[in-house]
């Protein structure tokens, strides 16, 4: 096969090798600048026949063919020969993973056009093709006239994909507010939703952009789809000084473009790269922290990382240091939305830094096009914060994944119900989900570390954070996350403080979704479905009355709930509301270590819960709070005795009020997370009732864990 | 006799696909397909008997299997086996045992009919082709 046919493609090839190729496909004709003959094809499908068939079809249309029938080789093939396939044909049911799986981590990965088939034509399916960014769906049995124009994805996205950048480079920026707000708006597990937000992108745009870096919402998947750059290793090392340059909270695409200043890179790749890059970081903190292998990627991350100022914070319990900024900036994000939290945040301590630059990297993966979303609803902040805040939990949960002991990511595993090896893998390998799921908890984990919580605490917040981060990043739970999560137990307290504002601030304007959206500092990529499951998981789990299951049950439902959720809902809802779920099941289940998702999994289940009925849910919730509180006031120890006496308060307030069923929660979070937050006393007392009540509601265990804990403490 | 399998509705549009695919580089490409094909959907008829006579059903799973078949069978145009196959699966849709029973039974005999008929078609053209030859280099 002559190469020289397709290097007008403009990326660059491997030789091919050992692949089967059609022998005449490029000598045949000279090919036009569309290059039809010799495109390199990849054809995934797990039935040999199809496989057989529709390889001759494509043969005969002169492309260079090569085929497998299993996802994994299919993804092992491009990473080998990164840049040598231009488009990439598969099936959508097959045994070892889903076709749409697949399609993300390509398009996460290697950005190339992706066409599904399928005998299934039903409308939702071939929805889910085009949201997740298929470019093309095709109903089997394939006519042969049909792929003899499959080149012109190939082409498309190269040219299109350039103009683009170059009309909407300017305007990223505030199209990707716009976007989220009006994403945020409508954020729903959906793909229609989805579809609508997009379509109103699409208007507010020029193009998909960060959002849909990767994945192509709108309705004509040939349109706007960016060009496909192959991120060399030259390439990316640019990127990464650009990022480490501008630290990875201000790391946004389009001053990571003017810092390389590479000819033909467009602002779309870069953003796409960026996302992807954020994924691998949460990948990395999560599982085997200590082996973390993507050389580049770690290394950059430290460096922004560490700017985040989060470093300073006692992370005794977390090994993660990092992951607790990003929490608390997670957390003052959340606040920041609900334009309350900044300040409670501050006094967290954490907020404040790293927060802005997060946010743009946040925004541009196309994981966490949810997030985005979800950032949208935190209206009250800018999406950049919002992002920010994620991105620098991935940072702090790399840098810390790597130093978090395997256990922890064995935990997460655990807890998650994920192999171990699931949430290790590589960035370029890991599950979409996974990664983001890492990175959820992540972010979900830094807050926690922040406070030093005990072990004690850490596994109670780990916990519920894990639990929320599962749900929210779904599958691959990232480990690492998890063991920050559980290190901090503090997260607890920020959270559900910031969430208890976000969710009274949210609960009233937004679904559930949204809210949670507003916690969304977790990728969104968590699929709605799973934070649903969680949160009724959680919710029941929460209500003393309802708590069908037991702490470790719920933990096991929520994590089944969240794998078994459609994570392909990348759009969906952010996932941080289904963390929150997670959180108040976590309270609940004492024995559960969970990675501690800051406050935004308990203050998004929180909300998520009952977004009706708020006070009451909050009062439920409040008091499982209170007991899970008791259980990190246990171990928080000064550092963030503060954030416990918020929390404390919060669940004192909670337990009162729920003994009362007065509408006093809504109101009392607010109030007494600030007076607590600066009265300790406060907290002790609180704490006792807190305590008390735990006990009379049968959390025996808990109350007087709690109360030995406070009494430690104060 | 390949008409009368098309009047009968045994195969379909797709098959006609598949013949055009068949070149001098691939001269047996059809019968090629349809071996693999019948091999193939052998194993997964074997897969459904199982899981037919599981207790209790797992009507999803049925359903799953049931795809995997009606996707071969369409792509080879195997029109009537295509069709048993929807029926198999409406009636895992209904979760009715009963129906899917005897779809099933249905589709297994569509299977060996069409495996015996296309056996036969494909003889016939390995005694017409020989022939032809035998014909033309006797001139």
């Amino acid at each position: 096969m002559d190469p020289a046919s397709t290097t007008s493609s403009g990326s660059s090839r491997a030789p091919a090798a050992g692949y089967s190729r059609s022998p005449d496909a490029a000598a045949a004709c000279g090919p036009p600048p569309e290059f039809p003959a010799g495109l390199r094809v990849l054809l995934v499908d797990d039935d040999v026949t199809c496989l057989k068939i529709i390889g001759m079809m494509l043969r005969k249309c002169l492309y260079d063919v090569t085929t497998c029938s299993r996802a994994a080789e299919a993804l092992s093939l491009l990473r080998e020969r990164k840049g040598w396939f231009d488009l990439v044909l598969s099936d959508v049911y097959m045994p070892d993973m889903d076709g749409f799986k697949l399609l993300e981590h390509i398009g996460l990965e290697m950005d190339l056009p992706v066409i599904m088939m399928s005998a299934d034509d039903h409308k939702d399916v071939v929805m889910k093709g085009v949201t997740h960014g298929a470019v093309d769906y095709l109903i089997k049995p394939v006519r042969m006239e049909l792929l003899k124009n499959i080149w012109q994805h190939v082409v498309r996205k190269k040219r299109f994909g350039m103009k683009d950048s170059e009309q909407s480079g300017s305007t990223e920026e505030s199209d990707r507010q716009k976007k989220a707000l009006e994403e945020g708006d409508n954020v729903t597990s959906g793909s229609g939703p989805n579809w609508r937000t997009m379509k109103r992108k699409k208007e507010g745009k020029d193009d998909d952009e960060e959002e849909e870096d990767d994945t192509e919402e709108r309705e004509d998947p040939s349109q706007t789809k960016k060009p496909r750059v192959v991120w060399s290793v030259e390439l990316h090392q640019q990127f990464m000084t650009a990022v480490n340059q501008l630290g990875i909270d201000k790391a946004v695409p389009k001053k990571i473009l003017e810092l390389m200043k590479v000819p033909g890179l467009t602002r779309e790749n870069v953003a796409s790269h960026l996302q992807k890059y954020r994924l691998y970081l949460r990948r990395l903190s999560v599982p085997q922290n200590q082996a973390r292998i993507d050389g580049p990627y770690t290394s950059a991350q430290e460096v922004p990382f560490r700017s985040g100022g989060v470093v300073g914070f006692d992370l005794q319990a977390l090994s993660v240091s990092g992951q607790l900024l990003p929490a608390l900036h997670f957390g003052a994000r959340r606040a920041t939305d609900t334009g309350i939290g900044t300040p409670t945040f501050n006094q967290m301590g954490f907020l404040s830094s790293g927060s802005s630059a997060n946010v743009s990297s946040a925004r541009s993966s196309p994981m966490y096009q949810m997030t985005n979303r979800g950032l949208s609803y935190l209206s009250g902040s800018p999406n950049n914060i919002e992002s920010r805040q994620i991105d620098q939990p991935y940072h702090l949960a790399q840098q810390h994944g790597r130093n978090t002991p395997l256990k922890v990511e064995e935990e997460t595993s655990v807890f998650f119900n994920m192999p171990p090896s699931q949430t290790r893998p590589l960035f370029p390998g890991a599950n979409t989900n996974d990664q983001l799921n890492r990175s959820l908890l992540m972010a979900m984990s830094q807050p926690g570390q922040q406070f030093s919580l005990s072990q004690q605490h850490d596994n109670f917040l780990g916990q519920s954070i894990s639990r929320g981060q599962v749900l929210n990043g779904i599958e691959a739970h990232d480990s690492r996350l998890a063991s920050t999560v559980r290190q901090q137990m503090l997260p607890y307290e920020i959270s559900s403080d910031v969430s208890e504002r976000t969710v009274n601030t949210l609960n009233s304007s937004l679904p559930g979704n949204q809210i949670s959206s507003l916690y969304g500092a977790v990728p969104q990529s968590l699929n709605s479905n799973i934070q649903n499951r969680c949160i009724n998981e959680s919710v029941a789990s929460l209500y003393p009355h309802s708590s069908s299951i037991g702490p470790t049950p719920m933990t096991g439902s929520v994590q089944t709930s969240s794998k078994t959720s459609n994570l392909k809902g990348i759009s969906d809802l952010p996932p941080s509301y289904v963390s929150s779920q997670n959180k108040s099941l976590d309270w609940k289940m004492k024995g559960v270590n969970l990675p501690y998702q800051s406050g935004q999994q308990f203050g998004s289940g929180l909300n998520n819960l009952d977004s009706g009925s708020s006070p009451a849910t909050y009062q439920d919730r409040n008091t499982i709070n209170a007991c899970t509180v008791r259980k990190e006031i246990l171990s928080v120890r000064t550092e963030i005795e503060h954030e416990k006496v918020e929390c404390i308060s919060q669940c004192n307030t909670a337990v009162l009020v729920e003994n009362s069923f007065s509408m006093k929660s809504e109101v009392l979070p607010d109030t007494k997370l600030q007076d607590a937050f600066y009265d300790s006393n406060i907290i002790s007392n609180e704490l006792m009732n807190v305590v008390g009540k735990q006990l009379q509601e049968g959390t025996g265990e808990d109350a007087s864990e709690l109360f030995d804990g406070y009494s430690l403490d104060m | 006799m390949k008409k009368s399998l098309f009047d009968q509705g045994y195969l379909d549009e797709q098959f006609y696909q598949l013949e055009e695919l068949q070149d001098e580089v691939s001269p047996n490409f059809v019968e090629e397909v349809v071996t693999l094909f019948f091999r193939d959907s052998t194993r997964l008829v074997t897969n459904i008997d199982q899981a037919l006579e599981k207790r209790p059903q797992d009507f999803r799973k049925l359903d799953a299997c049931m795809h995997q078949l009606k996707v071969s069978a369409s792509s080879i145009g195997a029109a009537k086996m295509k069709n048993e196959c929807t029926s198999f699966k409406e009636f895992c849709g209904k979760e009715s045992l009963e129906g899917c029973i005897r779809s099933f039974q249905k589709l297994k005999k569509e299977h060996s009919t069409l495996r015996t008929k296309l056996e036969n078609y494909f003889q016939l053209l390995r005694q017409v082709g020989p022939v032809e030859k035998a014909v033309r280099s006797g001139k």
